[in-house]
């Protein structure tokens, strides 16, 4: 019994070190000026906010990932996105899966308050979040993300919950 | 085992300054995790 207290001991020892660096890369990008890859980061505070018309948003479908921050509570990530019929979407995959609802939290807390800044190509965006769970429209949202990405996103996914697509809308 | 703790302190607190001050071991980690947690939520 005493050797296998001794080899927890000695397993649950040695899973500090890893488990200490996750935590401290982590801690790092929460005070940093936006996220890594993987680690929410702090509020984006660098590039121009912009103002103006809305934006011609078809260059975002050259672009691999932006940031995206929720005003409430202000920390960002950095996600996929697509331009549709001339709107933006950003989206959250896993969602049915309990790892994906313990790593995703934030399409919870945008669905709650969906005022959020967009970060693309160091230009900085006011937009609103508003989900969408059905509708024919999602056909084609849902092929315009399997064209630019490696994804499998399906209508059938959006409206089954496995998805959460959002809208990034004008602020009003 | 004394000794055992001891390095094991030694090696989270190198680990903790490494990761916060030298540059890319952050982002090592990150690369990391993320592939450890893409893989278990799939």
């Amino acid at each position: 019994m005493d050797m296998i207290k001794r080899l927890v001991t000695i397993v649950a020892c040695l899973l500090l070190i890893p488990a200490t660096a996750v935590l401290t890369a982590a801690v790092k990008q929460r005070y940093a000026d936006g996220p890594n890859r993987f680690f929410s980061g702090g509020p984006l505070v660098a590039g121009d906010m912009h103002t103006g018309a809305e934006p011609d948003w078809s260059f975002v479908n050259e672009i691999v990932t932006i940031e995206l921050q929720l005003v409430d509570p202000p920390r960002s990530r950095r996600i996929w996105t697509v331009e549709h019929g001339g709107k933006l979407y950003v989206w959250s995959g896993y969602m049915g899966t309990t790892v994906g609802q313990w790593w995703k939290g934030w399409p919870p807390q945008a669905e709650r308050d969906g005022r959020a800044i967009l970060r693309i190509d160091g230009k900085r965006y006011e937009r609103q979040l508003v989900r969408i769970t059905s509708g024919d429209i999602l056909d084609g949202i849902t092929k315009a993300i399997t064209d630019h990405y490696p994804s499998r996103t399906t209508r059938a996914g959006v409206e089954a919950g496995d998805v959460w697509l959002f809208e990034a809308a004008p602020r009003t | 085992m004394k000794m055992f703790y001891q390095g094991i302190a030694i090696a989270v607190v190198v680990t903790a300054l490494a990761v916060a001050f030298v540059p890319g071991v952050d982002e090592y980690v990150e690369g990391t995790a993320q592939r450890i947690v893409g893989s278990w939520a799939r």
